[in-house]
């Protein structure tokens, strides 16, 4: 089955020809330009990743990062940044991110920790889904 | 020779110079993010070229035109980066003279252009009346720069709900004067960040070297920056 994956970053252009590369490859791309919009399309939709750029307008990307995760703690974040300093690292996945890449990101790579995202997620979904059933068999005990 | 001048640069030059270095930071981050923005695209531009080769190395008729438009883009980028490293190479050199004289309002609108991913980071609106005629100062240009940048950014921390800052310029000639508004006035938390203006020991130490005084103006949420010792 396709990976399904959300792509945010205020460069329109980027965004363009980065899903034109990802859907050549197999993937259901959807995209935005904002993270306010990202938070308003996981409402509706489930994604295996999101790929997100770390420094947009409207939201600082470690703001953006918590809100998703609070939304959707299931959800796979792979940040891309211009600059990565440890630091901002280490903080990212503190926070719940999946990985963090730099500008210009090299696409085989990238599309190789989508795979890896959507695993992750998978495995995820499966244990809440496994407590969701322990919790109402014990309920109805 | 203006030895009060002299008195203010030996002073206060460690605590000056560490406002400069702030400055250019700030700058060359903004800059430099905004040149790998524009390598990513060049980046993900060159791999599609890859993709429809490999593509019409299997059979898949490649359309010239989507080559085109390719390059075209390519370009598009190219120049992008270029204007940027040329806004870097400016301020780079604004450090070149000690003294020269300057034209207030084509440095406001370098700081605004060199900060304008900052500004848009910020979603600010900024907007300029040019003067009547020119203002001119006699001065250090990277720390007039350095200046220019810092009442933006108090600015914009001060401006309204609106996000917009308006810019104008003085008129009186003996008194070279710029002027930032920020809107209606508030009551609540941008009137607090009026009341600080300006107040930081590194801020201190740039306002008395540039021989600038601040004066506040509560009717438009705004102040302006006075030259009153020119040179």
């Amino acid at each position: 089955m396709s990976e399904k994956v959300l792509l945010v970053d205020d460069e329109k252009e980027f965004l363009e020809i980065m899903s034109e590369r990802m859907r050549a490859r197999g993937m259901i791309v959807t995209a935005t330009e904002s993270a306010d919009q990202a938070l308003s399309i996981i409402e509706k939709e489930s994604f295996d990743a999101i790929i997100m750029d770390f420094q947009m307008p409207e939201m600082d990307g470690m703001e953006a990062l918590k809100a998703i995760k609070k939304k959707r703690p299931e959800l796979q974040i792979i940040l891309l940044t211009g600059y990565a300093t440890v630091e901002k690292t280490v903080e990212a996945m503190k926070i719940g991110a999946t990985d963090f890449l730099e500008k210009p990101a090299d696409l085989e790579a990238l599309v190789e920790k989508i795979k890896t995202a959507k695993a992750e997620k998978m495995l995820l979904v499966e244990k809440q889904t496994e407590e969701k059933i322990k919790d109402i068999l014990q309920r109805h005990r | 020779m203006n030895t009060n001048h002299k008195t203010r640069d030996t002073a206060g030059a460690p605590i000056l110079a560490a406002a400069g270095m702030q400055f250019f930071g700030r700058m060359s981050a903004a800059a430099t993010h905004e040149i790998k923005n524009t390598l990513a695209i060049i980046n993900e531009n060159a791999g599609l070229l890859e993709d429809l080769t490999l593509m019409a190395e299997k059979g898949q008729p490649l359309s010239t035109e989507r080559v085109k438009d390719i390059s075209k883009r390519l370009a598009k980028q190219v120049h992008r980066a270029d204007l940027i490293l040329k806004k870097l190479n400016r301020l780079s050199h604004s450090v070149d003279l000690t003294r020269e004289r300057v034209d207030l309002e084509k440095a406001v609108i370098f700081v605004l252009d060199l900060a304008g991913r900052l500004l848009e980071m910020q979603q600010v609106t900024v907007e300029i009346t040019p003067p009547p005629s020119p203002v001119v100062v006699d001065t250090n240009l990277f720390y007039l720069q350095t200046g220019i940048w810092m009442a933006i950014d108090m600015a914009c921390c001060c401006a309204d709900q609106e996000k917009q800052v308006n810019i104008s310029f003085g008129t009186d000639s003996t008194i070279p004067s710029v002027w930032f508004s920020m809107g209606r006035a508030d009551k609540d938390q941008k009137g607090d960040n009026m009341k600080a203006l300006f107040e930081s020991v590194e801020d201190q130490a740039l306002l008395a070297y540039l021989g600038i005084v601040i004066e506040k103006n509560n009717k438009n949420n705004g102040f302006g920056l006075l030259w009153t010792k020119c040179g």
